[in-house]
This record gives C-alpha cells, structure tokens and sequence, in this order.
C-alpha cells in the first residue's frame, strides 16, 4: 500500500466519478450546446446579415447592433430603419450580405405565411403572425437560462446565508430563521408568485428571476443549516474559534465551503425547476412581457391553436422538457459523483 | 436513472402523440379557399332587417332546453347598479321594458309593457298606457306603480347606478295617473329620449322596496340635492337596494330574482351555471309577441347559461354536446377548427354583424399625439387590411367613424386612410418628429418619441395589434413598449387617462349619441372623452344635434362630424365586428338581429323529433 498511485485532488475524484455516469456526460454536452446557443442566440437567429457589403464598404449589422444597444453606438444612415432584407433590391454590383442560419428575429412577422408547419424556409414551422418558431426559440432559450441560473443565484446567496447564520448561531437565531422558512414554505410557491406578479407594474424577466428568487431560497436555507450543525463541532470549526478568528471569518472562511458543494448540487436542481415555473408563468401571461419570445409564451399561444400548429407545442415543449431533463441529469450525476454512500 | 430518463421521455411522447392526435393535414391558408368556413355571414343591410338561419318548414313547438356558453360570469345580477354586458345578456331574459325595438322598422317604438303610448305636442312628456293583464313571476300584478318605482330607484342618487343615471340626467319628473298610466317629462326634446325613457328594465317594486320606503318621495325630491341630503330614507333605501338579496349569490346560489319576461330564474350555480325555465304563465301567451319575429312568448323549457372563460374549453364543450350554442368564438376556431364534415352537420356556423367597433385610441394630450398629422400618420401605418384579412380572419367590417356602418348616421362619402407607410413618415417629419440627435429613435423638443401601447391581458387580438405596431413603428424609429393590464387596472388607467395609445372595443347601438365620448365636457373628471378630442366645431354640432329632432338635419350634422373625425383621427377607427358562433342544428327558429346581443332566444325552438324519426 505504500507505492500509491499519484494523489488526485478531490474535483479529479469528483470527476473521474461522475464520467462514470454517461448519461450525465451527455446531459453536460447537452448543457453546453445550450449555453452556446445562450452565448450567440443573435448570430444563429437573427433578420440582420452578420457581414454585409454594401454599396463598395463591408459592414457587420449584428455586431453594430450590440453597439447600439451597450455602447451609445448608432446606426449607419443606409441602415437606420434596419430593414436589412429591403436593401437586398438596391444591391449594386459586388454587393452581398451573409444571414444567421435562420435568417429571421423573433420579433419579425409575416402574416402572409402565418401558421405555416415546418418546411424548408421556416424550419420549426410559423406561429399565428408568421412568426418564425425556431428563431423565437432560440432566443427564448436565453430567457430560460437567464431566469433559471439569475433565479437560483439569487435564492442560493439568500439561503446559504441565512442557513449559515442559523446552523453556526443556533438558539435565537436558529429559531427565528427556522420561523421564516415555515412561514415561507406554507404558501405554496406557485400562488406566491403569481399573486406577487400579479401586483407588479410591469411585467420583465428581471422581475420573474427576482421573485423566483425571494421565494425559493428555503430548501438552500435548511440545508445549509444541516450541513452547518453537522460541521460545527469539527476540530477544525473548535481550531477558528480557539484562534480568536471572528466569526465572519469562521464561518465564511472555514466552514462554509467545506458545506458548499452539496448546496451546489440541489442548485443544479433549481435551475431546472425556475426554469418549469417561468415556462408556467408565461404560459399562464404572467410571466416575460408579450415582445419577448419564452418557450413558456410560445406554448401558450399554441393552445389557441390546437389541433392545427402541433409545431407549437411540439418543439417548445421539447425543448423545455429537454432542457429540466438535463439539469436534472447533470444533478443527479453531481450528487452520486461527491457523495458515493448515496449511491445504491 | 437511466431507465426513469426513458419512462419520462416515453411519456412525453406518448403525450404528445395524444395532442396531436386530432391533427388532420393542414391546406395552407388562402383567403379565397377559406370563405365562410361552412358557415353563413349575415349582413343585416337595406330591407332585411332579421335573418332566420335555420329551415323554415316546421312549425315550432315547446319543450326541450337550450344550454350556451358564455365567456364571463356577472359579478351580481342588480339590473340598475351592474355594468357587466354578460348581467345585461341574462337580465334581458328576465325583465321587460315598456317599449322595444319593432323588428321590421329598427324604430324603438314597439310596445310591450306599455299598451300604447303618446308624446306631447312640445316634444317633452311621454305618457305610457300599461298592459292590465300582466304579472310578475310570483303572481303579483305589475302596474304604473312599478314602472314609477323603477325610475325612482334609477334615479335615487345614493343608488349605484351613475352610468345609467347619467342618461336620464334630464329627467324632471314622473307620476302615475291610476294604476295603468305613467307619465314622464324630461327638460329637453333629446332625440334619444324615446329610447332611454321607454328602454329601461322594469322591477317589480314589493321586492326591491318592500317597506314602501320610496313612496313619500316624488321624482322631484329625489332630483332636489337638498331633499336627498335631508331624508335619511333615501339613503337607507338606497344602501338596502345596493345590496338586496335579489340576484346576488350568496355561497353557491342566488336568490330567484322576480321579473316578468318570457323566461323565470330558476338558479345560479356561481362558477357554473345560471338557469331559466319558461314561464308558464306569461302574461302574453295568447297573442303575437312580435311582429314578423317570434309568437307567443318563449319555446323552450328551459335555456341554461354556462360560464366557460376558456375559448378552447367553450369549443370543446360544444364538440362534447354538452353546451348547444356559442354566440361567440374565437375567428381561427371558426375558420380553421371547425371545418370538418362531421362539425358541419351537426353544427351550423353563423357570423352576424353586431354595433360594436373596435379601435386604436391615441390620448391626444400626449405630447406623441398632440398632432393630428401624427395620428393621421399612426392610421396609415396599420395595415388594416392585412389585419383584417390575416389575424381577424375578414370577420371586420372596416370603419371610418364611430356610427353603426348599417345605420342611417354612417357617413359612406369619406374614403379610409389608405395603408401609406411613406407619406405616414412624411407626415411624422413635417409634424417635427425627426432623429435629431442621431441615436436611431425620433424626438422633438427632446422628447424621444418613445410610448406605451396598453392591452388587456386577455385579449389576443389586440396583443397581436401591439406587438405587429412595435415591429412597424421600430422601422421608422419610433419605440413602442407593450403593457399588459388586468382588465380592472385597464379600465382603471383609462378612466384616469393614465396612458397612451389603447385598444379598444365599443358596443354601441343603432343609433348613437356621440356627446359621451367625444364631447370635450367630458374630458377629465373620469369622463368618458378618454383620448382628450376637443374640436370647436365637433362641440357645437354634437351640441346642436342633439336636440335636433328632425332625423335628416341631425344626421346631416353626424355626417360633418364624422369629416371631423376623419380629418383628426382621435382614434384609428378599425372595424365593425362580426361574431362568429355555432349552434346546434336541431334549433330551429334561429333569427339574427343588428341589435346586441345578436340574437334573441324567444323565437328558438328545438326539434327533439329530429333523433326520434331517425331511429
């Protein structure tokens, strides 16, 4: 036993362990085309030519609209009604413009091609203004995302805190939190929101993922309160405390992230749940106003449709089944992977 | 794991497979192909006046029930204190009024409470002659008394009746001479003064006013302030008829509310149902009940009123046979869900004209819209046409102005503002909208031409309005943001004139008064001139009209103003409506009227012979 193999750090462990899982893996991939498409929703879907020559210069509208929108940038004089596709018939010689695969917004409509199904031109199929679908997918991919990872991080930093306060304090404090996650946790979640949502003034993804936020951060709290009462009383917690380190610094320091990686793992659980509640928010109209385009919406707008455009809910749906699925897998491969007595 | 992943994915698509189950080839969408969808369009114009869509071969008969759906449910069912159109719709089976809209001429002179009535020579008092033989559903005799106590409830100022007081606000006094003859005077000859006095829902006052609170009180001192403020009665009897028993549901069900139409109240399951059975004692059973409409009172049994909010549970109920009648559904269930041989034998689909248009009002006190040459602009910027064609399925019937497009106001010499997206944007720049500082978005006076457009949460149509206008507008550098309001948030901002473009629907009548709406008195102070329209001359004539009794005077006036609205677009007029409903087939006696709701159930009988010859 002496001739060991080189040690391997803890996350080498974690990983080798979770490869072991290949349906994991493959829900890690699936994460990762999602995130790209996240990353570059405007250059897959978009009614504007990624490169453009026009009129003897080269010109690149998407990036430009990035400028305008962040950097107080404006638009060209030839481009101020960014009707891209119209300019196509002044063309002069040389002149030419390269789209996104799918050459059309979200926003763009068409009603002469209004509920068409999928065909080579809309690939998803159009919704009932001739909206194309898989555009409108794409970017709602980013509301998805967005809603799930900004929702958890917000109950995450919410619970982990409170949770950490109790666990450590115990007696008074312990008592209250735990008061205020029963109080929390005896209105069901769902009511919760949509009653908060429903006194809002405006409707915005930034009020979904801030409301989600506050209400779920529960389930964080009281576990991290357990991992904290379980750690407390560790040589170490003592070793802080003997060396006058103040609490803070104990608790932020030393305790915590020897706490933190299993809170981590049922977080990768609530993204996928924030993401089911925005897609019922909005399919319910309470969730991203009406211009933006969620899977959620787009499912909504189908039942008035049904039985004709099956495309409106088929692949919306999908995709949302898909993308819970994944996060649920890649949790699970995370859970059995840092914690093997689990596994059965 | 892996085989929870592979159940859960298996379930999916096997629901999936199950929702599209109903799925059948799609054609694509083309107009011409579309046509009526299997059903018929009724266009009540010129001579034809009621249109019957089902056979005519039969002669009617009792019995059987008629179940149909409504979208909303009433709050409470007080005829004078509610605003709901769905309490209105089921209130009309109920009560009577003393005159009606004769069915031939559309003249609102046909009596029915009221045996006969007479107008003074000056124009100012009626006097109504009652019917002695009719009797209210629990056997009480209704008399002049009724009628004089129903217009002292109206009128009695503590009494939640605001909107519909307003009308009678000229009103001076009222009195019976014996039991069967009521007399009303008003201080004006208002040329709506037939309607409004003769229109009103009758009820039976030894219910709504048992004690006799009401009697020492003549109409007079119910219109002096200084009688009201002294006599605590008023005020007592007027908190006690806000909130009678009578149609309001207590727990589950309602109290019987005592009427003396066609129909009694049998019950009101709130969240459900509300139901009528036929009066078997009705006081007109022995003779015709309207001329060339309907005979002798109701036939059916019983009509049942079902409260479904959800457009695709209404349809599928009526597939399921558990509701007979939608009177409304939505355009693409009537054009594309419906067209299967099976639905079209069973069901026969009608759209029919009702006086309701809607609109795009822009609040002309905004700086965006403070010119008429931009809401001139914003018109030629909607592609109605497109609209009308593509997203309401050509149910509407485009409109210049405000009067019923069938009546004799409308004004059919003014041409619509073409769809004309360049001269729109020439006119936006010479009204001083243009991109001065360069950042995409027009200003002027360095007010970024930046404005919210409020819809209703539940209204589709107008959803799809707004965000094809954000689409259009962002093109010619105009910023649009789209609200979505509860319905009561919504009416409250436009009572507030807390907003800047809305849409809107308005029901109207055949005939119509445009003071309330576009009369600049009625700007602010919770008004109905929401968008803020103040036009000199638009004052005077509506002014001047409205006491012109002379029909082609008046409406020659009508006819200049709607070249007034024309000229100033306060709204972008959009369409008139068709409703699209389906019924089904085994109804006979099936007659359409431009009057809302459309329809009137009196003259429907069922064939329940139908299915017994077949088997």
């Amino acid at each position: 036993m002496s001739e060991m193999a080189p040690a391997r750090t803890y996350s080498q462990i974690v990983g080798s362990q979770f490869r072991k899982n290949k349906l994991a893996v493959l829900s890690l991939h699936v994460i990762y085309v999602l995130l790209f498409v996240f990353i570059f929703a405007d250059f897959l879907a978009n009614d504007k030519p990624i490169v453009m020559r026009y009129q003897g210069s080269t010109y690149f509208p998407v990036f430009r609209e990035y400028g305008v929108r962040w950097f107080g940038l404006n638009w060209q004089d030839a481009f101020k009604s960014q009707q891209f596709k119209i300019l196509e018939d002044k063309y002069g010689e040389g002149d030419w413009a390269i789209y996104p695969v799918i050459p059309y917004s979200s926003t763009e409509y068409n009603l002469q091609v209004k509920l068409q199904p999928p065909s080579r031109a809309h690939i998803f199929g159009t919704d009932e203004l001739g909206r194309d679908v898989l555009s409108q997918m794409i970017h709602g991919a980013r509301v998805s995302l967005l809603v799930g990872f900004v929702a958890v991080a917000i109950y995450v930093f919410i619970g982990v805190i409170l949770g950490a306060l109790a666990g450590f304090y115990g007696g008074i404090i312990d008592i209250v939190i735990q008061r205020m996650i029963e109080i929390m946790i005896t209105f069901p979640r769902m009511f919760l929101i949509i009653t908060i949502v429903a006194v809002m003034e405006t409707q915005s993804i930034l009020n979904i993922m801030i409301i989600l936020g506050l209400t779920g951060w529960t389930g964080v709290a009281r576990f991290t309160r357990g991992e904290f009462l379980k750690v407390k009383n560790e040589d170490y917690v003592v070793a802080a405390k003997a060396l006058g380190y103040r609490d803070f610094r104990t608790i932020f320091r030393h305790v915590l992230p020897n706490t933190l990686t299993p809170v981590l793992v049922t977080a990768t659980f609530g993204v996928a749940a924030a993401i089911l509640i925005e897609s019922g928010l909005s399919f319910l109209g309470f969730g991203a106003p009406p211009e933006q385009a969620t899977w959620g919406s787009l499912l909504s707008s189908a039942r008035d449709t049904l039985p004709t455009g099956w495309w409106l809910t088929t692949f919306p749906g999908l995709a949302i089944f898909i993308t819970v699925t994944v996060y649920n897998l890649v949790g699970e491969g995370l859970r059995d992977a840092l914690d093997p007595r689990l596994k059965q | 794991m892996k085989k929870s992943f592979l159940i859960q994915f298996s379930i999916l698509i096997l629901l999936i497979i199950f929702a599209n189950l109903g799925l059948r080839s799609l054609e694509s969408y083309d107009d011409d192909e579309l046509g009526n969808a299997g059903g018929i369009r009724i266009d009540l114009t010129g001579n034809e006046t009621v249109y019957e869509s089902s056979p005519k071969d039969l002669s009617p008969r009792e019995g059987g029930t008629l179940v149909l759906a409504e979208s909303a449910e009433p709050e409470h069912l007080n005829t004078y204190t509610s605003t709901s159109a769905a309490a209105t719709r089921v209130l009309d089976y109920i009560y009577e009024t003393l005159l009606d809209y004769d069915y031939e001429t559309w003249r609102f002179d046909r009596p029915i409470l009221a045996e006969s009535f007479s107008i003074s020579d000056d124009g100012h008092t009626f006097t109504f002659k009652i019917r002695k033989n009719v009797y209210w559903h629990d056997g009480q005799q209704l008399t002049a008394d009724d009628v004089l106590f129903s217009i002292k409830a109206v009128l009695n100022p503590f009494v939640d009746s605001a909107p519909m007081r307003s009308s009678f606000s000229k009103v001076v006094s009222a009195r019976t001479n014996g039991p069967y003859e009521f007399e009303i005077s008003s201080s004006e000859t208002y040329f709506r003064n037939q309607e409004i006095l003769g229109g009103f829902h009758i009820i039976p006052k030894h219910i709504w006013d048992p004690e006799g609170l009401l009697d020492r009180y003549s109409v007079e001192d119910l219109l002096n302030s200084s009688v009201t403020r002294e006599e605590a009665a008023i005020k007592q009897f007027a908190d006690a008829f806000n909130t009678h028993p009578q149609g309001r549901p207590v727990g589950d069900e309602a109290m019987p509310i005592i009427g003396s139409g066609p129909w009694v109240f049998d019950k009101w399951i709130t969240g459900d149902h509300i139901s009528f059975a036929r009066n078997e004692n009705y006081w007109n059973d022995d003779s015709t009940y309207i001329n060339g409409y309907s005979e002798e009172g109701a036939y059916l049994d019983k009509v049942i009123v079902k409260v479904i909010t959800d457009a695709t549970a209404r349809l599928t109920a009526l597939k399921a046979g558990e509701i007979d009648f939608i009177p409304r559904m939505r355009a693409v269930q009537y054009f594309t869900q419906t067209n299967t041989p099976d639905f079209l034998e069973k069901f026969q689909k009608v759209s029919y004209v009702v006086p309701a248009y809607s609109y795009i009002g822009w609040n002309n006190d905004k700086p965006y819209f403070s010119d008429k040459r931009v809401r001139q602009a914003m018109t030629m910027l909607i592609d109605r046409d497109s609209y009308n064609k593509y997203v309401a399925y050509g149910l509407g019937i485009p409109t210049i102005g405000p009067f019923y497009i069938y009546g004799e106001q409308y004004n059919h010499n003014i041409e619509r503002w073409p769809y004309d997206p360049i001269r729109a944007v020439e006119l936006i720049e010479e009204a001083g909208w243009i991109d001065h500082d360069g950042d995409g978005i027009r200003d002027k006076d360095g007010v970024p031409f930046n404005f919210t457009f409020s819809v209703s949460a539940g209204s589709t149509s107008s959803k799809y309005m707004a965000l094809m206008l954000k689409e259009d507008l962002r093109k010619v550098g105009i910023i649009v943001n789209i609200r979505q309001l509860e319905w009561s948030v919504y009416v409250e901002n436009l009572r507030d004139r807390q907003f800047d473009v809305v849409s809107l629907l308005w029901i109207g009548g055949l005939e119509s008064d445009p003071y309330q709406i576009w009369h600049s008195d009625n700007i602010g102070d919770r008004g109905s001139n929401y968008m803020g329209f103040r036009h000199a001359e638009a004052d005077s004539l509506i002014e001047t009209a409205r006491f012109e009794m002379n029909k082609e005077k008046r409406n020659a006036m009508y006819f200049r103003l709607q070249e007034i609205f024309h000229e100033e677009q306060p709204y972008t007029f959009m369409f008139y409506q068709r409703d699209p409903g389906a019924y089904l087939k085994e109804f006979h006696g099936v007659k359409w009227i431009p009057i809302r709701p459309g329809y009137k159930l009196y003259s429907w009988w069922r064939n329940t012979s139908m299915a017994g010859e077949a088997s």
